[in-house]
């Protein structure tokens, strides 16, 4: 259960940080390098024009992302600071109105999934940043994450952060014909203290907290082996002593060491598999109890993934293997007579 | 008949009259057994017992009848002397696990049978690693607890039988693999007259089907209805007796 809980929480801040990335409908997204989470990153304006004009960039869209506390329902909303005249290459679509003005302080505009969420639409008016806005429009982007958030002109966010000529991540396109992995170079070399992103497994370079958290991950997994191990093992140990005297007719009537070994692997391996599916049954209870918990809401999202239950299943093997050998060994070492007297 | 002399003398005996060329199923020669803190349980003690005979050991409790039983058994192993099995010499065999599968079938007086499982489980459980498909061990089984008049009781489980019962149980599962050699530690032990003449009964058809039959006990009575009876005291044979 720890396992396949740890793995789908992990899994699920780890799809929803990396969600991000692919707003931009770009070809890579350039963050800065090693920073602890990916929002706090920062490329000021004369590294973006360095990445503009590396050989193979079509366009460098700067986004500067924030995340804000609006209702108890949406404790880390997002909001994107971003040019009206990039919302095209940025892959944004205006579903109803219009884009808010490039220099406007008190307009924004709503994914269509936040203005479902928080009952609005265009005209009505959003309080955030600390000041209230008119919503001039709402957009998709073909991205629950982009979809759930709100765009704000890329200069007032910066005014309201406090952060004149910074964004946070840059989502560049490659002219046609160009490799992407060339530009990529180009720009890691030229820029070491930024870092492109291509997929969600090279998200660590720029996040140091999703490393951490898988490092944790594994270590808690491995934490969790070993306490299962004991406790198999353990489990197991109980059921030899107690069926000494079976085992030691076994080993009398003619049963070899192995088939001893074998007889107590197959009855751990199948407690185990036993205990991966209960495991399994309530791993999804509790993910999805940690899910809506108030001060997870909005934060976490499970995500169950054939690959955690593989997880789980190879853990549950590994587990009762290694616990098991010992009581295994045990019952196949002992003398037939001394266990034939045992009371 | 009865011959008191010691240790030794039942070799003659077994060899004695028509059995001359019949080359023993067991034979133990200078077999001294000595427990850790000193106990002697065999002292020097010389034994042959024929292919198809029905021997008796008897003796007083502690006199050494189950480590004797022990031995031939390969469940122990002698502080000094041979034990010899069907000709070959316990000492120097390999598997002994397959020897016992194999050569010898055991019955204990507790019968010992495995709780959880049924019956017809219990017979077939010590024809694994045999030659036999499941189905064989399963025909098996069933054959085996039709001759100990079991038949139909397969799917019970040991604790819904009687003790006698359970004897019969467990002798079936000690012929499952048509061992040449059948040992059995006080069989009867346990159990009531009638439930104690059947089981002798139940060897001397056994015996019949030309399976060594060796058995420990402390009843001088039932001992006499083994075709010798060999009265061990203090680790060595006193006496031996043809009883037909």
């Amino acid at each position: 259960m720890t396992v396949v809980t740890l793995a789908v929480t992990s899994s699920g801040l780890e799809t929803s940080a990396a969600a991000i990335i692919s707003v931009g409908k770009a070809d890579f997204t350039i963050a800065q390098k090693g920073v602890s989470e990916i929002l706090s990153s920062t490329i000021d304006t004369g590294e973006r024009a360095r990445i503009e004009a590396t050989p193979g960039v079509q366009s460098a869209v700067g986004v500067l992302v924030e995340t804000e506390k609006i209702n108890s329902d949406n404790p880390v909303f997002i909001e994107i600071g971003i040019s009206p005249t990039q919302l095209k290459q940025f892959g944004v679509t205006i579903v109803r109105g219009h884009a808010y003005a490039p220099t406007a302080s008190h307009q924004c505009m709503l994914g269509w999934r936040a203005a479902a969420n928080l009952g609005l639409h265009v005209g009505s008016s959003f309080k955030a940043n600390g000041t209230v806005n008119t919503v001039t429009g709402i957009y998709s982007t073909g991205n629950s994450f982009g979809d759930d958030a709100a765009m704000f002109p890329l200069p007032a966010i910066q005014g309201y952060n406090r952060v004149p000529g910074i964004v946070t991540l840059v989502f560049v396109k490659v002219k046609p014909g160009y490799p992407v992995s060339k530009v990529e170079q180009s720009i890691n070399h030229n820029m070491p203290e930024l870092t492109t992103i291509r997929t969600a497994s090279q998200f660590g370079r720029a996040d140091r907290n999703l490393v951490y958290l898988k490092a944790a991950v594994t270590g808690s997994t491995i934490l969790a082996v070993i306490i299962g191990a004991v406790i198999v093992g353990n489990t197991m140990l109980l059921s030899v002593f107690e069926r000494t005297r079976e085992l030691g007719l076994l080993r009398a009537v003619g049963w070899t060491r192995r088939r001893i070994v074998g007889l107590i692997l197959i009855e751990a391996v199948a407690l185990g598999l036993i205990g991966a599916c209960i495991g399994v049954g309530l791993s999804f209870a509790v993910s999805t109890g940690l899910e809506h918990l108030p001060a997870l809401r909005g934060i976490l999202h499970t995500n169950f993934t054939p690959m955690a239950f593989w997880r789980a299943l190879y853990t549950a093997l590994g587990m009762t293997l290694i616990g098991s050998l010992y009581p295994a060994l045990r019952a196949a070492f002992l003398v037939p007579l001394r266990a034939l007297s045992y009371e | 008949m009865s011959d008191p002399s010691p240790a030794g003398s039942a070799s003659t005996l077994a060899s004695g009259e028509g059995a001359v060329e019949q080359p023993p199923a067991i034979e133990l020669h200078d077999v001294v057994k000595r427990y850790r803190g000193g106990v002697l349980a065999l002292d020097h003690l010389d034994l042959v017992i024929a292919k198809q005979e029905f021997v008796a050991i008897s003796g007083p409790s502690g006199c050494g009848k189950s480590t004797l039983l022990h031995l031939i058994a390969a469940l122990d192993a002698p502080t000094s002397g041979t034990v010899l099995v069907n000709g070959h010499d316990l000492a120097k065999m390999h598997d002994l696990s397959y020897f016992r599968r194999r050569e010898v079938g055991l019955v204990f007086q507790l019968h010992d049978l495995l709780p959880r499982i049924s019956v017809l489980a219990n017979v077939e459980i010590v024809m694994y690693g045999t030659h036999r498909s499941s189905r064989g061990r399963h025909q098996r089984a069933n054959e085996l607890l039709e001759e100990v008049d079991l038949g139909g009781r397969g799917s019970r489980l040991p604790t819904q039988l009687s003790g006698g019962e359970r004897q019969r149980v467990a002798i079936a599962r000690a012929l499952a693999n048509e061992p040449g050699i059948l040992l059995a530690d006080e069989p009867t032990g346990n159990l009531d007259a009638e439930s104690a003449r059947r089981i002798m009964e139940l060897f001397g058809r056994v015996r019949n089907d030309g399976v060594t039959v060796v058995m420990v006990t402390h009843d001088e009575a039932l001992a006499a209805m083994a075709d010798r009876t060999d009265r061990i005291e203090v680790g060595r044979i006193v006496s031996s007796t043809r009883n037909r």
